[in-house]
């Protein structure tokens, strides 16, 4: 299905309320909700019955060595049976062993044994879910010495032995693309086209020998163009803006999103008229 | 390299002051060192505390400027490891910190008592409030009510300083004025009311009420232990005017026995 989203913030709570935006779905960041009551859960249950939502984590920490902290999974269940959301996303990525927590999205080396580690605990989260998890590569800038295999041929693995599915990140290529000197369009070749559930669009910084993915800024020139490519490849996938800071009226946010409805509308009506 | 070592070797580069080269990172193709790539993730885990610290703390922040709360959040950081999955839980032992380091400023660290109080306030439990009509209709019905209890973010905290005026004034936007010890320590209470964070002081006897409802007392009970400790007060009179301002307030949970 082509659909486009927007991620959910406190800044555009009452746009949302007020007035039915032109928007398919929203997509909320569940660690903000996994509270025990007050404003934040009010305000969602009264978007939610307004717009269908998807869920997205930050904290599963599907990478960690130690396995899922259970306490944090529970509350996912939780928050998913009150949100009902179409999917559940979280990340390829740890954040933290024995017990401390980054509140990062840290990188995993591509190798047999983290294929492992990772397939079990996404075994663990679907498990609990009773649901396919779907997992977004991140930006990396840094690789490791022992990976054995490139990002798309882990995810396709990965993939395969745990039926998970997959949120493409269309700026998190071009940066780990940039930052690392690998092919975006590889990167987008080696994917499972049937696995993908989800793109996101989001801005970075460019710091000129190294790219940031920050979500602080529009979406760039680069990354329209890979996102263009993406849609030739994989055909309809459900598309979102992701901004996190600096937060701009969500008239700029509908804007963008246009643009990405504008790109998505030309390559399908080429790809029917080839 | 395996992955426990790996992320083992990695965690303590983000948590160290200083990051070293490492051999187990490949070499960049544009040329950027391992140590360099490290501290982007090691600056980023700062920040995010940091910024996370400036949110929860923003009175206190304004207080005692952002300069100087920047240096105690960056310092604290240091020497005090994220181990909640929830980042908002990060400042719980800020305020003891503040304590700590600024020994004589003690109401910095009843201010940011008071930002942190309202802060867990915001997105703590829910439990509908016991109202007036509520009240009233069990009252019609005939049953009896022989406790009453708190919603679960009421809580107290003691004031030493005139910390409830200087918060009021950053939130104002005014000028504090000067940190004065009180004569005599106050109570004050903070909660939640339907959406938005409450607080107040309390008298004597409303301190002491409150707290025989956290302990789970009867209201036969505590009658009997206020008529103790207040014995040239009317207590029925005190508890009524009490239990008016507090279904007011909606400080009680229509959860009743």
């Amino acid at each position: 299905m082509f659909s486009f989203g927007l991620g959910l913030r406190t800044q555009h709570y009452h746009d949302f309320l007020n007035t039915q935006q032109p928007v398919d779905w929203l997509e909320i960041l569940s660690d903000n909700y996994m509270v025990d009551g007050g404003k934040p859960l009010m305000m969602l249950d009264k978007i939610r019955e307004r717009y269908p939502m998807v869920m997205h984590g930050v904290s599963l920490s599907v990478g960690s060595v130690n396995g899922l902290d259970t306490s944090y999974l529970k509350k996912l269940k939780a928050l998913e049976q009150r949100v009902q959301p179409m999917w559940v996303s979280d990340h390829l990525c740890w954040s933290g062993v024995h017990g401390r927590k980054m509140h990062d999205l840290l990188p995993l080396p591509f190798t047999h044994e983290a294929l492992e580690v990772v397939s079990r605990n996404i075994h663990q989260a679907q498990n609990a879910l009773q649901r396919p998890l779907v997992l977004e590569n991140v930006s990396s800038y840094l690789e490791f010495e022992s990976s054995e295999m490139y990002e798309w041929e882990f995810l396709s693995a990965l993939c395969r032995s745990t039926g998970c599915k997959l949120l493409l990140d269309i700026n998190n290529i071009y940066v780990s693309a940039f930052n690392h000197g690998f092919s975006a369009d590889d990167y987008m070749q080696g994917v499972p086209a049937e696995s993908i559930a989800q793109f996101h669009l989001a801005g970075h910084q460019n710091n000129g020998d190294h790219l940031i993915d920050t979500h602080d800024h529009p979406v760039c020139d680069g990354v329209w163009e890979l996102y263009r490519k993406a849609v030739k490849h994989f055909g309809p996938i459900p598309t979102m803006i992701e901004r996190d800071d600096n937060i701009p009226p969500l008239e700029d946010l509908l804007s963008e999103l246009d643009i990405a409805r504008g790109i998505a509308s030309e390559v399908i009506n080429q790809r029917v008229a080839s | 390299m395996k992955l426990e070592e790996l992320q083992n070797q990695f965690q303590s580069q983000l948590l160290a002051q200083n990051c070293q080269d490492a051999d187990w990172i490949s070499a960049s193709s544009r040329g950027l060192t391992a140590e360099f790539r490290l501290s982007i993730y090691q600056n980023a885990y700062r920040v995010r505390l940091a910024e996370t610290l400036l949110d929860t703390f923003e009175h206190t922040a304004n207080y005692i400027t952002e300069e100087l709360f920047e240096t105690l959040a960056y310092a604290y950081i240091e020497g005090h490891p994220s181990t909640n999955t929830n980042i908002g839980m990060y400042g719980q032992h800020f305020p003891d910190y503040l304590k700590q380091e600024l020994p004589s400023c003690q109401e910095v660290f009843e201010v940011a008592m008071m930002d942190w109080l309202l802060r867990r306030a915001f997105d703590g439990a829910d439990s509908p409030a016991l109202t007036k009509p509520v009240l009233e209709e069990i009252v019609a019905s005939g049953r009896g009510i022989s406790h009453l209890k708190l919603v679960p973010t009421v809580c107290l905290t003691t004031q030493k300083w005139n910390s409830l005026d200087i918060w009021h004034a950053v939130n104002l936007d005014k000028e504090a004025s000067t940190a004065t010890k009180l004569r005599e320590p106050m109570t004050v209470m903070v909660w939640r009311k339907e959406t938005s964070p409450h607080f107040r002081s309390l008298s004597h006897i409303e301190t002491k009420a409150v707290e025989l409802l956290q302990s789970g007392q009867s209201i036969e009970s505590l009658c009997e232990i206020l008529s103790e400790q207040f014995p040239d007060l009317d207590i029925a009179t005190e508890f009524g005017a009490l239990l008016v301002r507090w279904l007011d307030d909606e400080i009680l949970s229509s959860n009743v026995d």
